[in-house]
C-alpha cells in the first residue's frame, strides 16, 4: 500500500570534523534505510527517544533536507526530481505544526498576518480575508483575535493558531511534530481532539510525532518506532504497546508512568 | 506601560540637541565666524550675547549651535552608515555557510582590534581633516561592532520555529532575512545605534580638539574647547560651554539607549507564572 | 509546630495589582510527601518561591510560612539565604540554567557542604562522592570534575537533587523536575529522588501538572486553580474519587491506554474554556465559567474550604462510574 507522502529506503548521514586529505572522514549515521508512509484519511504516529532521528526524518519528509539515499515521494513523485511547479503544489498540499507555539509565530507580526503568509507566499488565488476567517473559526477561535500579537495569547490558543496556519492552503497532508507536549494537561486534550476532528472532517493524512505513547495511542491508528535511525517496529498502537517486540519499544513502554500503577504502589517500577 | 524615566529624559535631551542643530541651518543670532574685536571676551549674561563672546569676539551661542549641527551630523552619519553596513554583513554572516561566516567574523575581529582613535588619526593624516574624514573613520570603527551584534542576534532568531515555518511555505532566504529576522533584531540594533551615536559625538569632539577633525570655518565643540584652552586663566567659562554641551548630549543619548533597552526587552519576555 | 516540616497558613502572594496566590493553606508532616497540582496560572510556582524567599522583585506575601520553628515570611534576606540549602531546598525544572556553567559541578556541592558544616575540603569531597554514588551517577570522582554542559539532562537533574539533599534538609521542593527530560530518563530520576528522600526522612513537595507522577510518588495532593486550593487529600482518595469538577476534568483529560476505541472515534473529555487571566477572575468560584455543574451560588460566593474541598457542588460519583 502506498501513501500520499512516503519515504522509501531513506538514509541520512552527517559528516563530522574538518575536511582534510590526510584524515578519513567520519560520518554520523542519522537514518538508515527508513520506509515510512502517511496515508489519506489516516493518522500515523512516530515515536522514539530523543536522538533517535525523529527531527531529521520530519525535515526530510517536509523537503527541508535532502536524504543521502532513498526517495521522498509525494503522490508518487520524488520531491527532488520535481520542477518548480510541482514543488509549489507540494508545498501547498503540506501543512506543518511544530512543538513550541511561542516559537512558531513571528512575535513582531499580528496573528492575522502570520495566517495570511502561506496564501501570499504560495500564490493562492482566493479571497484571502474570507479564507482566514473561515479557518480561524474551524480551529475554534474568533476573528477578533486576528489583530493581536502572539504574546497576548496562551500556549493552547497559539497552538490553535499554528494549526490554522497549517490549514490555510487546504493541505492534504498535515505533519504535527510534538503538537501538545508544550501545553498544559487540560489543553492537550482540547488540541488533540481538534486534530482528530480535522482528520475526519477534512480527510487529511496526519503524521503525529510524539514522545507520549498514550497520546499516540489515542490519536493514531498506526505507529512506527524509530530507534537509532531505524524503524524497528510498526503496528497498531495498542497492540504494539501491550506486546512490544523490539527492545526500543519495550524501553519506551517501560518508561510510561500510569495513574493506575501509581495508585497501586508500583508507579516507579 | 510603566513610564521609563531614562528614556523620557534621554529623549528630551536628544530632541533638544537635534532641534538646535536643525534651527542652526537657517537661523543664527550672529555670524559665528565673524570677529568682533571690540566685544571680545564678554562675560556671560550680557544683553546681546547671553553666553558671552570668545577671544575674537564671536558669539558663543551661535558657535554652540553650529557645533551642535556638526556633532549631530557626524555622530548620526557615522552611526547610521555603520548600522546599515553592519546589519547587512551580520545578517549575511548569520545566514551563510561556515566559510562566509568565518571570513566576515574574522575581518570584523581584526578591524575591532585596531583602536578607533588610531584609525581616525591615520585617516586624517592621509585624507585630510574634516567632517567627512571623521565620518569615514567612525564608520570603519563601528561597522564591525554592528556586524557582531547583528550576527549574534540574527543567529538566535534563526533558531526559532517561525523561520522554519516560513521556509515550509516557500519563502526564500532573502525574504526571511528582511521580513522575519531583521524586524526581530531591530530593537538590539536601535539601542546600539544610540550608544554609538553618542560615541561618535565624543570621538568627533576629541579629533577636532586635536586639530584633525573639523577646522574653521567649520565649528565643532571640540574645536571650541581647544581654542578656549588658551583662555583658561583669563576667561574660564569659555571652556565650560562646549564641554557642558558635549556632556548633556552624550548623557541624553546614553540615557535614551538604556531606556530603550529596558522598554524593548519585556515585550519579548515570558511571564513568570 | 515541630511535628510538621512545613505549615503554610493563608498565604497570599501578589505584586500590588494582581493576587496570584489567594489564601493557600496546607501542611506537610515530617517525612511526608505532598503533591501540588496546577496548570499555568494556578500560582503553584509562586507558592514555592514564596516558601523559599525567592519571589521576584515587586512580589510580596501575606500569611504565615511556618518551618523549623520560625515563620519564614518574617525572616530577612540574609536569614533566608543562610537557611536555603540547609533546612529547605529546591530543585528547578531546567538543570542547565540552575547549575553554574563555568564551574565544575563538584564545586557547587562541595562549597555548599562546607558552608553549612565544619567539614574541610577533603571531607566534603568524600561526602559529595558518596552523594553521587547514592544518585547512581557513574564514576563519582570524575563526575565531580565535569562541567554541566558535558553531562546529560538526567545526570544534571540528579546532581541538582544531590545538591538539594546534601545538607539533609527537612523539606525539598521539586518544581516540575522531570518536565524537561526525556521520558525514558524521567522514571530513573524520580526513582532516585524517591529513594534519597525516603532514606533521609526528608519531606517532599512535588509540584507538577503531570498527575501520574504524583500518583507514583506522593501521599497527599492539593489541586490548585487560579491561586486557590480547590481540593486536597490523600492521593488515593482524590485521584480515584475526585470531588471537585476541576480535579475530575483533569483526571479525565489524561490520555490513557485503556478505554480507547480502536476505530479512532474516541475523543478525550476536555474541560471547555481556558484558565482566565488573573485580572479577569470572576467573583465567587474562579472555576465556575468552565464548570458544567455551576449554580447561582457558585457565581456569587467563593466556596469555603470544608474538609479539603472548596466547592458548592461537589461531585458524588455513582456506583456505575
Amino acid at each position: 500500500m502506498t501513501g500520499i507522502l512516503e519515504l522509501r529506503g531513506v538514509s541520512q548521514a552527517y559528516r563530522l570534523g574538518r575536511r582534510s586529505p590526510f584524515v578519513t572522514a567520519s560520518y554520523l549515521q542519522v537514518l538508515s534505510n527508513v520506509d515510512f508512509a502517511v496515508r489519506t484519511g489516516q493518522a500515523v504516529g512516530l515515536v522514539g527517544e530523543s536522538g533517535a532521528g525523529k527531527t531529521t526524518m520530519t525535515r526530510i519528509l517536509t523537503g527541508l533536507e535532502r536524504p543521502q539515499t532513498g526517495q521522498v515521494l509525494f503522490d508518487g513523485k520524488d520531491l527532488w526530481e520535481m520542477n518548480a511547479v510541482e514543488r509549489l503544489e507540494f508545498r501547498r498540499n503540506l501543512g506543518v505544526v511544530m512543538q513550541n507555539p511561542r516559537s512558531s509565530l513571528d512575535p513582531r507580526m499580528p496573528v492575522g498576518s502570520s495566517l495570511l503568509e502561506p496564501l501570499r507566499s504560495l500564490g493562492i488565488d482566493c479571497d484571502h480575508v474570507a479564507r482566514v476567517n473561515e479557518v480561524i473559526e474551524q480551529v475554534g477561535m474568533a476573528s477578533s483575535v486576528l489583530g493581536r500579537y502572539p504574546h497576548e495569547f496562551s500556549g493552547g490558543q497559539l497552538q490553535r493558531i499554528a494549526i490554522a496556519r497549517a490549514l490555510m492552503t487546504r493541505p492534504i497532508v498535515l505533519i504535527a511534530d510534538e503538537p501538545v507536549s508544550a501545553l498544559d494537561v487540560s489543553i492537550q486534550a482540547q488540541v488533540l481532539n481538534l486534530l482528530m476532528d480535522l482528520v475526519t472532517d477534512l480527510n487529511l493524512a496526519l503524521m503525529l510525532v510524539a514522545h507520549d505513547l498514550s497520546v499516540v495511542a489515542y490519536a493514531t491508528s498506526r505507529v512506527s518506532v524509530l530507534a537509532a535511525g531505524e524503524i524497528v517496529e510498526t503496528g497498531q498502537p495498542l497492540e504494539l504497546f501491550s506486546r512490544p517486540k523490539s527492545k526500543a519499544t519495550q524501553d519506551l513502554v517501560a518508561a510510561v508512568l500510569t495513574m493506575e500503577a501509581g495508585l497501586a504502589g508500583r508507579g516507579l517500577d | 506601560m510603566r513610564l521609563n524615566v531614562s528614556l523620557i529624559i534621554g529623549a528630551i535631551l536628544t530632541f533638544c540637541a537635534i532641534s538646535i542643530a536643525v534651527v542652526s541651518t537657517f537661523w543664527l543670532p550672529y555670524n559665528p565666524n565673524l570677529p568682533n574685536i571690540p566685544n571680545r571676551l564678554l562675560a556671560a549674561g550680557s544683553a546681546e550675547h547671553w553666553l558671552g563672546t570668545d577671544v575674537l569676539g564671536r558669539d558663543i551661542i551661535s558657535q554652540l549651535m553650529v557645533g551642535a549641527r556638526t556633532s549631530i551630523v557626524v555622530g548620526a552619519g557615522g552611526a547610521t552608515i555603520s548600522l546599515v553596513l553592519g546589519a547587512i554583513m551580520g545578517l549575511i554572516a548569520a545566514a551563510s555557510g561556515k566559510i562566509v561566516d568565518e571570513t566576515i567574523s574574522r575581518v570584523a575581529d581584526i578591524m575591532l582590534s585596531i583602536p578607533g582613535m588610531v584609525t581616525a588619526l591615520v585617516l586624517a593624516a592621509t585624507l585630510g581633516s574634516g567632517a567627512l574624514t571623521t565620518i569615514f573613520a567612525l564608520t570603519a570603527f563601528f561597522t564591525p561592532s554592528f556586524t557582531r551584534v547583528a550576527r549574534s542576534a540574527a543567529l538566535s532568531v534563526l533558531q526559532e520555529d517561525f523561520i522554519t515555518a516560513a521556509q515550509l511555505y516557500g519563502r526564500g532566504r532573502i525574504f526571511i532575512l528582511a521580513r522575519h529576522v531583521f524586524p526581530n533584531i531591530a530593537g538590539v540594533l536601535i539601542v546600539q545605534f544610540t550608544l554609538y551615536f553618542a560615541a561618535g559625538i565624543l570621538t568627533e569632539a576629541g579629533l577636532s580638539y586635536l586639530g584633525v577633525g573639523v577646522t574653521r570655518p567649520g565649528i565643532s565643540w571640540g574645536l571650541m574647547l581647544s581654542e578656549a584652552q588658551n583662555q583658561v586663566g583669563v576667561s574660564s567659562p569659555l571652556a565650560m560651554w562646549p564641554g557642558l554641551s558635549i556632556v548633556i548630549v552624550v548623557l541624553g543619548l546614553n540615557l535614551m539607549g538604556d531606556g530603550l533597552r529596558d522598554v524593548l526587552d519585556p515585550k519579548l519576555s515570558k511571564s513568570i507564572l | 509546630m515541630t511535628d510538621s516540616a512545613m505549615d503554610v497558613r493563608d498565604l497570599f502572594v501578589g505584586n500590588g495589582d494582581l493576587q496570584a496566590v489567594r489564601g493557600v493553606s496546607f501542611s506537610i508532616p515530617v517525612g511526608g510527601r505532598m503533591g501540588l497540582v496546577g496548570e499555568s496560572g494556578s500560582g503553584k510556582t509562586l507558592t514555592a518561591l514564596a516558601m523559599m524567599g525567592l519571589l521576584p522583585v515587586g512580589w510580596s506575601t501575606e500569611g504565615r510560612i511556618l518551618h523549623d520553628g520560625v515563620d519564614l515570611s518574617c525572616q530577612s534576606d540574609s536569614q533566608l539565604s543562610r537557611r536555603r540549602g540547609r533546612t529547605i531546598s529546591m530543585v528547578f525544572q531546567d538543570p542547565l540554567t540552575a547549575l553554574d556553567p563555568v564551574r565544575r559541578v563538584g564545586h557547587q556541592i562541595i562549597s555548599l557542604i562546607r558552608r553549612h558544616s565544619d567539614a574541610g575540603k577533603a571531607e566534603a569531597t568524600e561526602q559529595a562522592k558518596a552523594l553521587f554514588r547514592q544518585m547512581n551517577l557513574p564514576r563519582p570522582a570524575q563526575m565531580l570534575r565535569a562541567y554541566p554542559h558535558q553531562l546529560s539532562g538526567g545526570q544534571r537533574q540528579r546532581i541538582m537533587i544531590a545538591i538539594a539533599l546534601a545538607c539533609y534538609p527537612q523539606l525539598i521542593i521539586a518544581d516540575e523536575p522531570t518536565t524537561a527530560l526525556d521520558t525514558t530518563v524521567q522514571k530513573q530520576v524520580l526513582r532516585t529522588l524517591d529513594v534519597a528522600v525516603r532514606e533521609r526522612g526528608t519531606a517532599l513537595l512535588m509540584i507538577t501538572h503531570n498527575l501520574p507522577i504524583i500518583a507514583a510518588i506522593c501521599d497527599t495532593v492539593a489541586v490548585m486553580y487560579a491561586g486557590r486550593i480547590v481540593e486536597a487529600g490523600p492521593v488515593a482518595e482524590v485521584f480515584s474519587k475526585p470531588r471537585h469538577p476541576y480535579t475530575m476534568g483533569l483526571l479525565r483529560s489524561q490520555p490513557t491506554m485503556d478505554n480507547i476505541a480502536l476505530d479512532g472515534s474516541s475523543r478525550l473529555p476536555s474541560i471547555r474554556g481556558t484558565v482566565p487571566p488573573l485580572q479577569d477572575l470572576a467573583i465567587g468560584c474562579a472555576f465556575q465559567p468552565r464548570c458544567e455543574f455551576a449554580t447561582d451560588k457558585c457565581r456569587l460566593e467563593t466556596p469555603k474550604v470544608i474538609e479539603g474541598l472548596s466547592c458548592w457542588h461537589p461531585i458524588v460519583l455513582d456506583a456505575e462510574e
